[in-house]
């Protein structure tokens, strides 16, 4: 009889930590390829055709470049909290906020200003948006006890409805008149707009992005605020007895988190969409944040890898569909995104067990 | 095939042993849990199981009740070889296992929980029947108790004697008994003593699992000694004493004795007037004066749940008391927040060590750092060197510095601990007084001695210690004064040296002092 168990390894090498994400993502595209051969796609066209699409070409990795930008600041979002056991799954919502605030000073604050600080004053405004979204999930985490995880997803559906009421359902200031017929947001001045890379659409959003992830990461490991933050998520009891307040604690980091997913909406106000616009605003780049977190183990500068690499895939859907012969769905990107995920969070129990296969001996009886 | 033992006290020639492990060898991942080991017990006869944590004492005892199957080797039963699968085919062999951890159904009545998982009771149960025998037993065995009250109001000691009726209703000849006075007070474990005599008057043979050196020598006739997976010693308990199974436990000579402090000074650095902790319509705390001298180290005794732990937590100012007063060397520090306390000059060591005491997930750098002032940045190279040097001086077993605290055995986290909590002790700035709660709790000797000598180093450097133990054995040994805590009150006070230990006991039990025969 052979016997299989899991056991707790004793040891962790570094190369584990890598290997686990390397193989959930693997292990997805295999999943997808049996998908994609039962629709009777060819699954290495496919996957060629999408590496191109989001990598290989200039155009592709720029386009996934700017892709990344908002996802690497909801990726952080989703870090800075995940990380302390606090389940903020609300970045999407707080996205919106940080695109509808970022939207408003850009239309109202920036008529004139030098570019750097008209953008300043967006980025501001949508971490403010961000971090006020989140600030009541907050508040009943840390008083009541209120699961964070259920508010902060209703406060996404309000700060959805929100949006679009902003622009579709009424005479707003948001919207601008001139569209009566199909209604869009009033664009923001160019001085509130970050700069493109020669002839891409890749924006300065990026560098911002990146100086976001090692703020966050000096944040965690070199602060005293992120020690306490360390300390709160792996212990309350711990936490109490060395006098650390719990609660502000918890509240700081949610409100950073949402502050976080709120610089995500107005990076894509100030370097994509330019408006608030509930169309060409990228929906779902605040739950992929998830996505992007849990795979870079919510290390600051892997979820910049992984916001790349999540970026493209997303990228890819649209380009697919060029395939000649039948259509690739878009859907095909999402679903790979989705089983990365799946295969992230299985795989996580082989980081720290290992499977022990033996042969039971049967009992000898004398 | 007869076991490969010779007969003990107690056997008779030609009398197979009731129960024996025979060169039985149990490996776990990383670990040789026993190694070639043999063990008997003949009818009639007390045997103990004596080691310390990690052993392996609870790994034999699980192969002798069906628990655990030995990787090689085998048991026998009278002589004859058997094959335990389960603890239910331990059973059918009369070999029944009380665990330290009952396992009861609170809402269930003592004769219900008796039969529940019984394979022989009848589907259809005879309650007065079963009520009969259960009480019928009790009194043949010095068991008092009632077969129809409700688990969930009997206490703890009442618990057992249900695990204990239990196994001797379905039959069990030889009794395994997991650490059965660590849950006990004084007067109980005299109790239980006196029923295990019973049982062995009555030709049934009794395995004890134990450390608690006293005990041991208390109850058993032979006592087998486990270090490392490896028998050490098979002695009988009338050739041998407490210094010599230490010996054999342990490996190297031990020092046993009490120590007082020489030192003691007039100045109080830790007090408590009327601290009284209320949590909802519960009392948890009531009324409690204490005061700590310099130089002086005071036991809080007690069963646990007593008390204990609000109250330490009240005097460290993780809780804010409901009403009194906590100062430290002078300054009253009441309800203002541990860190409060510590400006003070108090340092405190909770009984959950990781968890509490350490962060499990940090590194043992960030744990250093856990209750000292800490600018915006964390400052982490005083802390690197400082843990460096404990690991030296405290003989700290770890990979090294930024291993996260959760990878350290129980002694070796308490020693992390104590590094931190006494670090500065006798500098101006350093801690004045000192908090521990289960110093020595799940250590193993050396560590509980070197902790120990630690303490009485605080004590003996002008520190005021507190510490609350569930050991009583360890509060007399250690403390200069003693008391008892019953119920949220001190039950009784007073110098270590003029407490009679029956008082202590009676105490314990919630007997007052002045109904003491």
């Amino acid at each position: 009889m052979i016997r299989i168990r899991l056991e707790r390894r004793l040891e962790r090498h570094w190369w584990q930590t890598v290997l686990t994400p390397t193989l959930s993502v693997l292990a997805a595209f295999a999943a997808g390829a049996i998908f994609l051969a039962i629709k009777g796609f060819d699954p290495i066209t496919v996957y060629r055709e999408l590496f191109k699409a989001s990598f290989t070409s200039t155009y592709g990795i720029t386009d996934s470049l700017t892709i990344a930008v908002p996802l690497i600041l909801t990726g952080l979002a989703a870090a800075v909290v995940f990380r302390m056991n606090l389940f903020n799954i609300g970045a999407e919502g707080q996205l919106y906020l940080g695109a509808i605030f970022g939207s408003w000073a850009g239309l109202a604050l920036t008529d004139g200003l030098p570019t750097i600080l008209g953008v300043a004053v967006v980025l501001i405004a949508g971490a403010v948006g961000g971090a006020l979204w989140a600030a009541p999930a907050a508040v009943f985490k840390a008083y009541f006890g209120t699961s964070e995880i259920i508010s902060t997803l209703m406060l996404t559906f309000i700060a959805l409805y929100l949006m679009r009421y902003l622009i579709f359902g009424s005479n707003s200031y948001w919207r601008d008149p001139e569209s009566a017929n199909f209604p869009q947001g009033k664009k923001i001045p160019t001085s509130a707009r970050f700069e493109l890379f020669s002839d891409t659409r890749l924006h300065w959003g990026l560098a911002f992005a990146i100086a976001i992830a090692l703020l966050i990461w000096v944040l965690i490991r070199f602060t005293s605020l992120g020690f306490d933050m360390n300390v709160v998520g792996s212990s309350d009891s711990a936490a109490r007895y060395a006098g650390i307040p719990v609660r502000r604690t918890v509240i700081i980091a949610l409100l950073i988190s949402g502050a976080l997913g709120g610089l995500a909406g107005a990076t894509e106000v100030a370097g994509r969409a330019y408006a608030l616009d509930p169309n060409g605003l990228e929906l779902g780049l605040g739950f992929t944040g998830i996505v992007v977190a849990a795979l870079a183990r919510y290390n600051p500068f892997a979820i910049i890898l992984v916001a790349t690499f999540l970026g493209g895939l997303r990228n890819a859907g649209v380009a697919l569909q060029g395939l000649p012969g039948d259509r690739v769905p878009v859907e095909v990107s999402l679903m790979l995104q989705g089983a990365i995920l799946l295969f992230a969070i299985g795989g996580e129990i082989f980081s720290h067990h290992r499977l022990s296969i033996s042969r039971a001996n049967p009992a000898v009886v004398t | 095939m007869s076991p490969a033992v010779e007969a003990g006290p107690g056997a008779s020639p030609g009398q197979p042993a009731a129960i024996a492990a025979v060169n039985v060898t149990k490996r776990f991942p990383g670990v040789l849990a026993t190694d070639a080991v043999d063990f008997c017990v003949w009818p009639g006869e007390v045997h103990t199981i004596l080691g310390e944590n990690g052993a392996g004492k609870s790994t034999l005892a699980a192969m002798l009740c069906g628990l655990y199957r030995p990787d090689e080797g085998h048991i026998e039963r009278d002589g004859k070889q058997v094959r335990l699968r389960s603890p239910r085919d331990g059973l059918a062999y009369g070999i029944g296992m009380v665990h330290q951890h009952f396992r009861l159904v609170d809402r269930f009545t003592v004769a219900e929980n008796v039969v529940l998982g019984d394979p022989h009771q009848a589907r259809i149960l005879d309650r007065r029947a079963i009520e009969e025998r259960v009480a019928e037993i009790g009194e043949q065995f010095g068991l008092p108790i009632d077969p129809r009250a409700v688990i969930s109001q009997l206490t703890v000691g009442q618990r057992q004697r249900v695990e204990i009726v239990k196994m001797l209703y379905r039959g069990a000849d030889v009794l395994l008994l997991d650490e059965p006075t660590a849950v006990l007070t004084p007067p109980e474990v005299e109790a239980l003593f006196t029923t295990v005599h019973s049982m062995t008057a009555e030709g049934k043979a009794i395995v004890f699992i134990s450390h608690k050196l006293g005990e041991v020598m208390a109850v058993s006739d032979r006592v087998t000694v486990m270090r490392a997976g490896a028998v050490t010693g098979e002695v009988a308990t009338a050739d041998t004493n407490q210094r010599h199974l230490a010996e054999l436990m342990v490996g190297h000579p031990v020092e046993i004795g009490t120590r007082r402090g020489s030192n003691i000074r007039a100045d109080v650095a830790l007090s408590a007037t009327g601290v009284t902790v209320i949590d909802g319509d519960q009392t948890l705390v009531d009324n409690i004066d204490i005061e700590v001298h310099r130089g002086e180290i005071v036991g809080i005794a007690g069963v646990s749940g007593n008390g204990q732990r609000p109250l330490a937590r009240a005097l460290a100012g993780v809780i804010t008391p409901t009403s009194g007063h906590v100062t430290v060397a002078g300054a009253d520090v009441t309800g203002k927040g541990p860190k409060a306390a510590r400006r003070a000059g108090l340092s405190f060591v909770p009984e959950d060590r990781l968890g509490t005491g350490l962060v499990p997930g940090l590194s043992l750098t960030d744990n250093m750092l856990l209750t000292r002032p800490r600018g915006f940045i964390v400052d982490r190279r005083s802390a690197r060197a400082e843990i460096a040097t404990a690991i030296d001086e405290y003989e700290i077993k770890t990979p090294g510095t930024e291993v996260q605290a959760r990878n350290l055995s129980g002694g070796n986290s308490q020693k992390v601990l104590l590094a931190r909590e006494l670090a500065g002790l006798g500098d101006p700035g350093g801690p004045q007084a000192i908090i521990v709660s289960s110093p020595t709790r799940g250590l193993d000797i050396g560590a509980a001695e070197f902790v120990r000598g630690l303490l009485h180093d605080a004590r003996e450097r002008g520190a005021a210690v507190l510490i609350i133990s569930e050991d009583l054995e360890e509060v007399r040994s250690l403390s200069d004064r003693i008391a008892v805590l019953y119920r949220g009150r001190i039950a009784l006070e007073g110098a270590t040296d003029e407490l009679p230990f029956e008082s202590i006991g009676l105490a314990m039990a919630g007997v007052a002092h002045e109904e003491a025969p």
